[in-house]
């Protein structure tokens, strides 16, 4: 169960900014029908990864954290993991709101949200490496 | 259903953010979110969700929010609250 978890949680993360990039190019189309179903696609994506997010948060996350703020790095936790946590929280809101103007019709304007979505996401995948990494420092 | 979710967002930015600072800042709050919903990480998700439609819905049909656009009430509050929860933890940390 860990290790679908796991699996579930990289491959969502992976697949809200791989699909936002899709998203991107089809919006530089000058008309796509690819564009409303991806975006529900990825707002969906983005609800669900906080499923395994939360079960590895709460029931395997606190002995990696008395790890991390007795090793070398306790602003692993202290910034990053925390950062993290909440970050992650807000990803789905950016994400529906990206959708949300794709199916208003105001897909111009999606534009900057799906590229926000896509930084954020990436800055959560780097700041679970640094917490990775802090487990072992 | 109509949503203005522009008004969600900007909610929803603005409670994570409060409620990320209060949790840290007063046990007795992280308490009172962790009774209710087992643990405070699960009550700040349902809170943000909730917020997203529910003032997203009661606001559909404002066009203002807290003296910005729709728009930029959405994205300015966003931005604020990605970067206040960073700092927040920074300076949590070096005080």
């Amino acid at each position: 169960m860990r290790d679908l978890a796991l699996y579930a949680h990289i491959l969502l993360g992976l697949a809200v900014i791989v699909l936002s990039v899709w998203i991107l190019f089809e919006l530089n189309k000058k008309s796509s029908k690819m564009v409303r179903p991806l975006a529900a696609v990825t707002a969906l994506a983005s609800w669900l990864l906080l499923i395994p997010a939360g079960y590895f948060y709460i029931l395997f996350y606190p002995a990696t954290k008395t790890l991390i703020k007795a090793g070398a790095w306790p602003w692993a936790h202290a910034i990053f993991m925390e950062t993290k946590e909440h970050w992650g929280i807000f990803l789905p809101v950016i994400v529906t709101v990206a959708a949300w103007l794709v199916y208003t019709n105001r897909a111009e304007a999606s534009r900057k949200w799906w590229k926000l979505a896509i930084i954020v996401a990436i800055l959560i995948a780097v700041m679970g490496r640094i917490v990775v990494m802090g487990a072992t420092a | 259903m109509k949503f203005n979710l522009y008004i969600g967002a900007a909610s929803s930015a603005i409670l994570l953010t409060i409620m990320v600072i209060l949790t840290e800042i007063s046990a007795g709050f992280k308490g009172v979110l962790t009774s209710v919903f087992t643990h405070h990480w699960i009550a700040k998700v349902v809170v943000v969700f909730l917020a997203l439609f529910i003032f997203g819905y009661l606001f559909r049909d404002k066009k203002n929010f807290i003296l910005h656009t729709d728009e930029k009430a959405a994205w300015h509050f966003t931005l604020a609250a990605l970067a206040i929860i960073f700092l927040f933890f920074v300076f949590d940390f070096l005080a």
